[in-house]
């Protein structure tokens, strides 16, 4: 079957449509506001707003011996804030932003801490939600109490995890993976429990300012009304503080002889959980799109890649197996991975091995790099099509300082691959002698 | 938590502040009906150029019987290894070549099959889609591989997870007679006894223009579509669908518990109270409108009766959680499912939730409670309006438990008429023993946690 000839030609048409009908709305940048940049896309169709806040706060900040200070940062920021009033409770807090029908999320990742509203885009109920999303930001109170209460959850939750195959290997692939960087510590009970209220008192006044701060809006405001949010959300935050010390660079991955890179863990599963993965790439880098192209070929396209195939569509080895980049905005992994019963695990990690040396070492055929690009860039309107998708790309793009057009351009990028690039991009950053290797199940053989 | 429904609903409540209401609502939803038997509901929202295609068969795990369960789901894996024209794996291709995002699902009540894909590829799918109606055609050694790949599943989201197999147990133990206490993914050994055959069987049953609903949401003209979906779906054949039995639960009369022995570190406690669901004709039953803001009073948000008393004051659980859903085909149940803190046993946790319970039994709930609830189910109508993927969702759900989609409108105001001593009555006469079962997750150490070597 011919198809991907011809589905390309059809898919360039495509692109047309979406660029003239339905044009990609721009992002606009806001004016700058306590050394934050900020920026917005209008979308009128609802009557709602999205917002969100990045902070340059992530999980690689925390202090060694200290693992888990960052995400518990963010985490207590809804449970008591000094507001203009007094202080909010946590009880309070919770019953205003249900009374006002709004979100306020916290996350963590390794890069960087998340505050996320969704508000209705109504004037009272958008000010009165950003206000305390302002006062959650800027004034948390750290409460003595609460900071021991959900060290005690954080733990018995830890403790949980640790009973889980997936979690343990998670874990341990991370410090195989991460190496001297501070991304290979995970949160352990000693770690946080080993966490004070003054310990997040100082992460938060290092940490949470102004220059190390994005917000993007998405949804039915305009500029002026944008730039009011992103001045009441920063009211109180600090334009600047101290230096913060530079982190270590992330090593590549070495070569080592394979009894280096591959461990094994013992664990009474039914299946086996394997992982297999080195350093990357970050966003900015020149070879992001030929490795995303072959990555979707190699382990990325949901039912159709070579992994797929080869493991679970003429083995039956498993039902998810997987491999992906994960590029930062300093730094970035690539990983795959895939669970079977464990008689199988030798088997299914052999399988696993082959197919990712033969991408490496062959690259992908004529075929299915026309096939990877069809997909990507017919499906690409399935990545922008509404608030929160919105929402998603511009903070990303804005994240990792990549241009503002970088949505209108997305698409030719990704047809300007070619299968040397490709193959080049992958020799360039993937070896076989190089990958941690992690294996977790019942031991056979 | 609050049933699907009003998660992903999207329609607008005539209210007091009619600024919150905009933009599309039930205008912009077209009904079809082909002369084969298949509905079509069309949702026209032009907001982007894309489009979420769905068909839902009412065929789901509670329609299977004794020694076949999970075959729903297994041939819901077997639909996509090939046709007499396309063949095995070859449906995936095709639409990851259009650009769509594809998959599957079953549940008790229907297995439904989608894909995403920008509007001018939406032919393309409808095509594929009606061909698997009628038409599939796979192998043995297909069947066999993939069973294989079934029992991975099971064992991935089952055998491997503790919270999974009490859940198997509470059902388990619920019902006697309901088929509802089948896991929909299958017993393992009736997947290990399961043939190509079975799978066929239950294709030629179910599978059936007069059993499905199509479902197209997104950047499409509605009298277009029903031209595209005539000429694809409109081919397949109607047949008789088997004889679908009551299967009626049995009053339950007494309380009932299970306790489960597996790997993890906190136990946990679930309790589930028989209730009534929303029955189709019978739209203005408060009681389960009722259940549902209960169930919103319990656990609707962070500053919410169990969180606030049995997490934040008496620290008696780590976390805890409700579940009621009154839209479906079988029995309901609702629950309350918590895992222990850290020196707290099951039994002190049993006795915080039903100290809470007597509670609101006794002295109700405040009118503010309510208002407070009601207007956060208001502002999610809004933001799910966010999601065309959510609004197909909402409408494929609804119609599978015998619904219509325009109900939707009619309950989301029925249930801002509901007040505190509805919710209050609905807890005293449902939340009692007789009722009840109680499953217990009783964690035990790992025996081979060794030292990890290389």
């Amino acid at each position: 079957m011919n198809l991907p000839i011809k589905s390309i030609s059809v898919c360039l048409f495509a692109f047309g449509l979406i660029a003239n009908a339905h044009a990609i709305l721009p992002i606009d940048q806001l004016d700058s506001y306590k050394g934050a940049k900020a920026y917005l896309v209008q979308t009128k169709a609802l009557p709602m707003v999205d917002i969100e806040v990045s902070i340059d706060a992530g999980d690689r900040y925390d202090p060694a011996g200290k693992s888990g200070l960052a995400d518990m940062a963010a985490g207590l920021m809804n449970y008591g804030v000094k507001g203009d009033k007094g202080i909010l409770t946590e009880a309070q807090i919770a019953d205003e932003i249900a009374d006002l029908g709004a979100n306020i999320g916290l996350s963590v990742g390794g890069e960087r801490a998340i505050l996320r509203i969704r508000s209705l885009s109504r004037k009272d109920l958008r000010d009165r939600a950003v206000k305390l999303a302002a006062a959650m930001l800027s004034t948390p109170t750290y409460d003595a109490k609460i900071v021991e209460r959900e060290k005690q959850r954080t733990i018995t939750s830890l403790q949980e995890a640790e009973t889980k195959p997936e979690y343990v290997l998670e874990r341990r692939f991370k410090k195989s993976v991460y190496g001297n960087y501070p991304l290979a510590d995970s949160p352990s009970v000693k770690s946080v429990s080993a966490v004070s209220v003054s310990d997040l008192k100082q992460f938060h006044q290092q940490f949470y300012r102004g220059d190390r701060m994005i917000v993007s809006i998405v949804g039915d405001v305009d500029r002026a009304q944008a730039n009011e949010i992103v001045q009441a959300l920063l009211k109180q935050i600090p334009p600047s503080g101290q230096i913060i010390a530079k982190l270590p660079e992330l090593q590549r991955s070495p070569v080592e002889p394979l009894t280096q890179r591959e461990i094994q863990i013992p664990f009474d599963s039914q299946q086996a959980h394997i992982a297999m993965g080195m350093t990357a790439i970050a966003r900015s880098n020149p070879d992001y799109f030929p490795l995303l192209v072959g990555n979707y070929i190699l382990g990325g396209g949901g039912f159709v890649s070579r992994l797929m195939s080869e493991v679970r569509e003429k083995r039956g080895l498993a039902y998810s197996v997987f491999s992906y980049f994960a590029p930062g905005k300093d730094n970035g992994i690539f990983q795959a991975g895939l669970q079977t019963k464990n008689d199988q695990a030798s088997q299914a990690l052999e399988v696993m091995s082959s197919t990712i040396a033969q991408f490496i070492a062959d690259g992908p055929t004529p075929s299915e790099l026309v096939a990877a690009k069809a997909n990507l860039v017919n499906g690409y309107p399935l990545r922008i099509d509404n608030n929160r998708k919105l929402l998603d790309n511009i903070s990303s793009i804005a994240w990792n300082d990549l241009p503002l057009d970088t949505m209108d351009v997305w698409a030719k990028q990704v047809e300007a691959v070619t299968l040397e690039q490709v193959k080049a991009a992958f020799q360039k950053h993937l070896a076989m002698d190089r990958m941690k290797i992690v294996v977790l199940g019942a031991k056979n053989k | 938590m609050l049933s699907n429904l009003l998660r992903i609903s999207f329609l607008v409540i005539v209210f007091a502040q009619p600024s919150w209401a905009a933009g599309p609502d039930s205008a912009d939803t077209y009904e079809y009906q082909l002369s084969n038997g298949l509905k079509l509901i069309v949702r026209e929202d032009h907001r982007a150029p894309t489009v979420a295609h769905m068909v839902w068969y009412r065929a789901g795990s509670m329609d299977e019987v004794n020694g076949k369960t999970g075959v729903a789901h297994v041939l819901e894996h077997m639909m996509f290894k090939g046709t007499h024209k396309v063949k095995a794996g070859e449906f995936s291709r095709l639409v990851a070549a259009v650009g769509g995002r594809e998959n599957a699902f079953t549940s008790r009540d229907y297995t439904a099959y989608f894909q995403q894909v920008e509007k001018s590829k939406l032919e393309e799918v409808i095509k594929l889609e009606a061909d698997r109606m009628s038409n599939l055609n796979f192998d043995d050694a297909e069947f066999l591989k993939e069973i294989q790949v079934v029992m991975e599943e099971r064992r991935l989201r089952t055998e491997d997870n503790p919270s999974s197999l009490l859940n198997e147990s509470l059902m388990a133990s619920a019902y006697m007679s309901s088929p509802y206490r089948h896991p929909v993914v299958g017993w393992m050994n009736d997947l290990q006894n399961m043939k190509a055959s079975d799978a066929r069987d239950w294709y030629r049953s179910w599978y059936a223009p007069n059993n499905a609903t199509v479902v197209i949401a997104g950047d499409v003209d509605a009298k277009k579509i029903l031209a595209m979906v005539e000429k694809y779906y409109g081919v397949a054949a109607a047949h008789e669908l088997p004889v679908r039995k009551p299967q009626i639960e049995p009053t339950q009369k007494g309380i009932k518990s299970a306790q489960v022995k597996v790997p993890a570190d906190s136990a946990q406690l679930a309790m589930a109270w028989k209730v009534p669901r929303l029955e189709p004709g019978k739209l203005d039953d408060p009681e389960p409108y009722a259940l549902e803001l209960l169930t919103a009073v319990l656990d609707g948000y962070d500053n919410a009766r169990l969180n606030r008393v049995l997490v934040k004051q008496e620290k008696v659980v780590n976390d805890i959680g409700v579940g009621y859903d009154m839209i479906s085909r079988g029995p309901e149940l609702f629950l309350i499912s918590a895992t222990m803190s850290k020196g707290k046993t099951v039994a002190q946790a049993q006795a915080s939730i039903r100290k809470a319970l007597d509670e609101l039994k006794q002295k109700g709930i405040l009118e503010s409670e309510l208002k407070r609830i009601k207007v956060r189910i208001l502002s999610e109508q809004i933001y799910k309006r966010d999601s065309i993927f959510g609004q197909a969702m909402e409408i494929g759900s609804t119609e599978m438990a015998e619904f219509s989609w325009k109900d939707i409108d009619y309950m989301l105001r029925k249930m801002q008429t509901i007040t505190p001593n509805q919710v209050q009555a609905v807890a005293k006469k449902y939340l009692v023993d007789d009722g009840l079962t109680v499953a217990v997750l009783d964690p035990q150490v790992r025996k081979s946690e060794g030292k990890e070597g290389k």
